[in-house]
């Protein structure tokens, strides 16, 4: 059949095959297929042309394991590109210099609470430059799309994604779409704005620019990091793990708790501490258990979970953590696969439940996490209280957004001020001084 | 002539219809599946179709009347 017009598959140039020569470095031998295993070049391309499959980066383990010692991780720089030698980029990185290395917290007061005598926080409420776990995964997508010679970055996103691609392009001078649907709330596009963005707010419903976005990511030469980048954006995630082992004393712990979106996040979290123990960077821990967290609004996984199926039924979202509302998730399967494998769990938070794990985590440890935070905090707790893990085990728990994104979350969930006249008797009228 | 590469997952309900030879028969639209996987309650599918923009159109409002989740390949890209 003629195919003069193909807009769901990526141009030459759109794969940068005309304007670079992708698989040069030793890393990396190029994309594989996750479900066929054919093999392909270091391009831009997310999709297996065969079966559909979803592309994965294929490394060069031998050769990784030549350079790569805990002494050589410990003289990179205070960044994720400290396991530049583990991430999908060729050259010195460009962009996202300062991203990554957030803190883990030893969240002694909220592990009382939950009954845990070692529960760590991984922290990406203060990722750099925009508070979100997503400056990991763009850090890497940008530096590799401007390795294979793209000029121009897009991503579709009602959050944290398009603030972190606004904002790293900004930094670069790279051009930049952001696609968002055409009814999103106003105070969402301001923190995209300020970096000046071409934002497409296209009039239709979420299927529609999904649609649209898959149509745009085939068509132009864009490097549009959740389409065409997507094998090296999934593998930004993989320094949370990273991270997490060398903040622990080059450990692995017994059981992560990690919210699910697309599910990439999950994924890649295992393969990270995978990749670590095979290349011998830390002791393998056969004991480590991933689990799941989601919000029960857009729950897809969950249910697949619960159901004891591996078929993910997709889902209109309907929850307050939008961060994590993603009805029909590119890696559910794939996450659901590594919680069973690990024999770890999923559980789900409601709304008021959220709510009420944002404010915990808040009072408990001083940070303030936007509600996907509170899916995870809750969801612990939930995995807590079903005896899914054990108070003595190393958990690790990630709290991947800032609070000051979701503030609307908050509104009639926290008491008053108390208002006093400005004179010491009505102070201590008012104020218990003991609280 | 355009193409449209989709994932269809497919309800309870329409797990023993036979889908693929429905469209082929109402709609001018070549259907090629790359990859499936259906059991007794739930399935899903992914292909490429051939034909048209509004063919395809007409056809994939078809599979959606029919309860049908029709996402590009990519499945949900607008991420939070």
């Amino acid at each position: 059949m003629n195919r003069p017009s193909a807009p769901h598959r990526e141009s030459d140039a759109a794969r940068g095959e005309t304007v670079a020569n992708p698989s040069a470095g030793s890393k990396i031998k190029g994309l594989k297929c996750r479900e066929c295993g054919r093999l392909y070049p270091a391009v831009a391309m997310h999709i297996c042309e065969f079966c559909f499959g979803p592309l994965e980066v294929d490394y060069d383990y031998e050769a990784i394991a030549g350079r790569l010692s805990r002494r050589s991780i410990e003289e990179g720089p205070k960044s994720l590109w400290r396991y530049h030698e583990l991430l999908p980029v060729t050259g010195a990185p460009t962009v996202g210099l300062h991203a990554g290395m957030t803190p883990l917290v030893h969240a002694k007061r909220l592990g009382k609470v939950l009954g845990l005598d070692n529960l760590y926080l991984k922290n990406d409420t203060v990722n750099h430059p925009t508070l979100s776990f997503k400056d990991r995964v763009v850090a890497v997508a940008m530096t590799r799309a401007r390795e294979l010679g793209f000029d121009t970055v897009a991503c579709a996103s009602t959050g944290n994604l398009a603030n972190s691609v606004s904002a790293h392009a900004a930094s670069v001078g790279m051009k930049c779409f952001v696609f968002i649907p055409h009814d999103l709330e106003a105070g969402k596009i301001l923190g995209n704005l300020i970096y000046h963005p071409t934002v497409v707010a296209v009039r239709g419903n979420y299927d529609d620019v999904n649609r649209l976005c898959s149509e745009i990511g085939g068509e132009y030469p864009w490097a549009f990091v959740n389409i065409n980048i997507r094998p090296y954006y999934a593998e930004g995630s993989k320094s949370l793990a990273f991270e997490t082992a060398e903040q622990l004393g080059w450990r692995v712990p017994d059981q992560v708790v990690v919210p699910i979106a697309s599910g990439s996040l999950l994924t890649k979290i295992w393969k990270g501490f995978q990749e670590f123990s095979k290349l011998g960077i830390v002791p393998a821990n056969p004991a480590l258990r991933v689990n799941g967290a989601q919000a029960e609004g857009c729950s897809p996984v969950y249910r697949a979970f619960v159901s004891g199926k591996n078929h993910l039924v997709p889902v209109k979202p309907n929850t307050i953590a939008k961060s994590l509302a993603i009805g029909n998730p590119a890696d559910g399967f794939y996450s659901l696969d590594v919680v069973f494998k690990s024999k770890g769990a999923i559980a789900a938070a409601t709304d008021p439940e959220i709510v009420e794990g944002m404010k915990l985590l808040a009072e408990t440890e001083g940070i303030f996490a936007e509600t996907a935070g509170g899916v995870t905090v809750a969801s612990l707790k939930k995995l807590c209280e079903e005896g899914r893990i054990g108070r003595s085990e190393l958990t690790v728990a990630y709290i991947t957004g800032n609070g000051l994104k979701t503030m609307e979350a908050l509104t009639g969930a926290l008491p008053e001020p108390v208002a006093i006249d400005a004179s010491l008797s009505s102070f201590r009228k008012n104020v218990n001084p003991s609280n | 002539m355009t193409q449209m590469r989709l994932h269809l997952t497919f309800p309870e309900e329409r797990v023993r219809e036979p889908i693929v030879y429905e469209i082929c028969k109402n709609f001018p639209v070549v259907v090629n599946i790359r990859r499936a996987d259906i059991s007794d309650d739930s399935g899903w599918m992914e292909l490429e179709m051939d034909g048209d923009l509004p063919d395809l159109e007409r056809t994939v409002a078809y599979l959606r009347d029919r309860g049908i989740v029709v996402a590009p390949i990519e499945k949900s890209i607008l991420e939070g």
